[in-house]
């Protein structure tokens, strides 16, 4: 295929061809930066959890004085636990996803924010709950009866605790978190073990770093920590299970109240946690998908023209001895010259896209491998877009040259 | 001569109408998309209180008796800071009066119940403020009256509740003189206003900035709340000595009043500014704790960019739209060139017969702003479509997607432009065609 009579035809269009490479381009810088947003979204979405999801589900009953913590306590687990299918009841304060309950800046030193860690989220469970939740230990050991105990502030002191994975290698990196001890405010805590993942109330509330700092702090139920129970089931029970549960509430427990919307499985909290964003992706694609169309049809409907412009050539070169496969190629191998252009332009405007979203939003820099990944997806689209009027074009009988000069 | 172009130009629209209808679609998802993230937008960014707004300013003073740093930036996010001071100088600056109007508030939560109990609201918003807060917000009251500084001072349990609150209470609008329990504590109820939710909710960003459901329907006196026992959600600091269970908020040393004052004139807003700096540098423990004395006003509108309060996702919204409606501006002035071009004999005919480049351009600005305006009323459903699915999410700030009258004049002034901006070059381009050459071809 000759390159150099394709470029002469090109220059006696320069109009249409340069119309349609600042399609390509803007369609290019979009693209590559709407499917970079995708993906981050997805990312950010696909957080784990640590927690058996599918598994455990939450209820949460409000309404009552703190003096009355520990006699609805005691109600609510001996009443949900009768519930048939109910693997396990217990009490916690807080759920990936759900309500956040105990987050608080924790140091290296007690009683001072000098030397500190970060905010962490503490979740306090009673004796179970490490064990409904389906943690995996790492490193360290289990809590054991005689580390549940009440708690006298917000935490049991000199707690003996289990880390996150993550929040282990962020405040003692290099070193073996077993036995460190870290301080909230006076409070004293000592880490006893390491669990794999466990992610905080609010995972994106505290920065991309800081998704799965958390304590998981063994507590007796008690005063504060009295009123979200933790409910664990065969998967295929848990709906029905906790259907039962909220019905069940009124009669266990008649003076308190039901909170219906953080009393559902940690899957469905989890939808709603990430519902947002969820959207934003549906729209994300739905622009990628648009423009994607309205290019291809603006490449289709400046191919058509040119096709029918150029009757007459094409009839001429089909009787000097043009094969249809010359013309097809020879539109085809245009498209593909237009589209390059359009994509090396559209490669500068999507970084200068990326820079303009990066000065105003928390976005990283583009990857360099989105770019021949948008490059493919173009070519491929331009392809598809002018085979049609390309097999037009090829179709042109030799005998419309003699016609009618 | 312009009817003439025009008519050329309808004419030329019918001749091939396939792609007509593909330029002009093509318009309408452009325009759409842009005018749906716009209308958002502007929405998002309207004035609060109209025609008070302007004269309205936050005011602050540090006298927090903490070491600045401890909280301000912890795993790298910002610990947002809602410049609320604290109770003891609200009192203060209360008690000498120095703006035209002034109200310390904070949102507080409790169960709004009759006296028997036997209607409950539970956990509703309230505000906890002083006697101008009415006045200068423009609350409407339709029945009663607002409570007056005598009562402030005397922590008197009075209330203004809104015509919803009341009905759902007791069943009717006019509830002066009847009595509601705010969690344990009676109050009086002297006055009902209309509702009142102002978006963005300026005046309380803490609790939050859009909501179509949220709104403060109790106002009372904070003295009187707090003597009800009613706890303050939050603050920006708290005094270091403070005897504080880690998250509740001690209202004699932290700072959760935000103190909002009305000023008139620019003169009225610089001596405010002179008197609070002056206020501030004479709190004399700050001295010892080598704090600098730091006062500041904002008015509404700085304050609200200040505190970022559009969502990011809006904002984002209207940069991919714009791109969209580029992507598909470049997109119809290439048919358009196509259209153009296809007509090339008929236009070397005409400049033969003496039409002058001008005409020609003219009609083919017309033509393609024809399209563009014909795009324009095709966008008008999809436009409200979009707002639909917008409201649809639920996201408290998403009810707000409607179409005001501006911006349906905006979608109209824009589908204009886009016309005029996508017929310019292929017209050009149109009116370049030399007769000879097509007269001959023909």
């Amino acid at each position: 295929m000759q390159i150099r009579p394709i470029l002469a035809a090109l220059r006696r269009h320069r109009l249409a061809t340069l119309l349609i490479a600042m399609e390509v381009a803007l369609a290019c810088a979009v693209l590559c930066n709407a499917c970079f947003l995708v993906v981050q979204r997805w990312k950010l979405i696909q957080i784990h959890s640590g927690v058996d999801e599918s598994a455990l589900a939450v209820l949460t009953v409000n309404g009552f004085d703190p003096s009355q913590a520990a006699d609805v306590n005691a109600r609510m687990l001996t009443g949900l636990r009768s519930i048939p299918g109910m693997q396990s009841v217990t009490v916690i304060n807080q759920v990936p996803f759900g309500p956040q309950a105990g987050a608080a800046g924790v140091s290296h030193d007690p009683g001072s924010f000098k030397n500190t860690i970060g905010v962490v989220d503490f979740v306090l469970g009673g004796p179970g709950t490490y064990e409904a939740l389906g943690l995996k230990l790492v490193e360290g050991r289990l809590p054991q009866a005689d580390d549940y105990r009440p708690a006298t502030n917000f935490a049991p002191p000199d707690a003996q605790v289990l880390v996150s994975r993550a929040l282990a290698d962020h405040a003692w990196p290099g070193e073996s978190p077993l036995g460190k001890d870290f301080w909230c405010d006076k409070l004293h805590f000592r880490v006893m073990g390491v669990v794999d993942h466990l992610a905080r109330a609010h995972p994106h509330d505290w920065g991309t770093q800081a998704t799965e700092w958390t304590v998981f702090t063994p507590t007796l139920p008690g005063g504060s920590l009295a009123g979200t129970y933790l409910l664990r089931a065969n998967p295929h029970d848990l709906p029905r299970v906790l259907h039962e549960a909220r019905d069940a509430v009124a009669k266990i427990a008649p003076h308190v109240v039901l909170d219906q919307e953080n009393s559902q499985t940690i899957g469905d909290l989890r939808a709603d946690y990430f519902k947002s964003d969820r959207i934003m992706i549906d729209l994300l694609i739905g622009v990628i998908v648009t423009m994607l169309g309205v290019t291809a049809l603006g490449i289709v409907g400046l191919a058509s023209f040119w096709v029918q412009q150029r009757r007459r050539q094409i009839g001429i070169r089909r009787a000097i001895g043009a094969t249809r496969t010359d013309i097809l190629r020879y539109f085809q191998t245009e498209n593909f010259l237009i589209v390059t252009g359009g994509i090396v332009l559209g490669m500068a405007l999507a970084y200068a896209l990326n820079l303009l979203l990066m000065q105003h939003y928390e976005l990283p820099r583009l990857p360099v491998y989105y770019l021949p990944i948008g490059a493919l997806v173009l070519w491929g689209l331009g392809q598809l877009a002018v085979l049609g009027p390309a097999l037009r074009a090829a179709a042109v009988p030799p005998v419309v040259a003699t016609r009618s000069v | 001569m312009i009817r003439y172009s025009l008519e050329l130009a309808l004419h030329g629209l019918r001749r091939s109408p396939k792609s007509t209808v593909l330029a002009i679609v093509t318009v309408a998802l452009g325009l759409a998309a842009s005018m749906t993230t716009l209308a958002l937008l502007h929405q998002l960014s309207a004035d609060p209180l109209p025609g008070r707004s302007q004269n309205l300013y936050l005011a602050w003073v540090d006298t927090v008796q903490a070491k600045p740093d401890s909280y301000e930036s912890l795993n790298d996010v910002t610990h947002p800071d809602f410049k609320r001071i604290k109770m003891a100088d609200a009192q203060a600056l209360v008690q000498e009066h120095r703006a035209v109007r002034q109200a310390a508030l904070a949102g507080l939560d409790a169960d709004v119940s009759t006296t028997e109990g036997e209607h409950v609201q539970k956990a509703q918003s309230l505000l906890g403020t002083t006697s101008e807060l009415v006045p200068m917000f423009g609350v409407a009251l339709r029945y009663g009256r607002n409570w007056s500084a005598a009562e402030d001072a005397a922590r008197a349990p009075v209330a203004v509740i809104d015509v919803d609150l009341a009905q759902k209470l007791f069943g009717t609008g006019n509830v002066v003189g009847r009595s509601i329990r705010l969690d344990k504590t009676v109050f009086r109820v002297i006055g009902v206003s209309t509702p009142f939710a102002p978006q963005p909710h300026f005046f309380g960003l803490d609790r939050w900035a859009f909501s179509d459901s949220d709104l403060e329907n109790v106002f009372v006196p904070y003295t009187a709340a707090l003597d009800a026992g009613l706890i303050p959600g939050g603050s920006d600091g708290c005094d270091d000595k403070t005897k504080r269970s880690l998250f509740d908020v001690d209202p004699a040393r932290c700072a959760w009043l935000a103190y909002w004052v009305e000023l008139d004139t620019p003169q009225q807003v610089a001596d405010y500014r002179t008197y609070l700096d002056h206020y501030a540098a004479q709190q004399p423990r700050l001295a010892e704790l080598a704090k600098p004395a730091k006062a500041q006003l904002f008015g509404v509108s700085e304050w609200l960019a200040k505190q970022n309060v559009i969502p990011d996702n809006a904002r984002m919204n209207v940069w991919l739209a714009m791109s969209f409606l580029l992507l598909c501006m470049a997109n119809v002035a290439g048919l358009l060139t196509a259209k153009f071009l296809r007509r090339s004999g008929e236009i070397g005919i005409r400049r033969a017969l003496g039409a002058p480049r001008r005409v020609v351009f003219m009609q083919y600005v017309l033509e393609a702003t024809a399209v563009s305006a014909l795009g324009g009323a095709v966008a008008l459903p999809l436009t409200l479509l979009g707002l639909w699915i917008v409201r649809l999410q639920d996201q408290g700030f998403t009810d707000l997607a409607r179409l005001d009258p501006l911006m349906f004049a905006g979608l109209f002034a824009l589908s204009l432009l886009v016309g005029v901006l996508v017929g310019v070059v292929p017209a050009w381009r149109a009116s370049t065609i030399e007769p000879g050459l097509q007269v001959k071809s023909v």
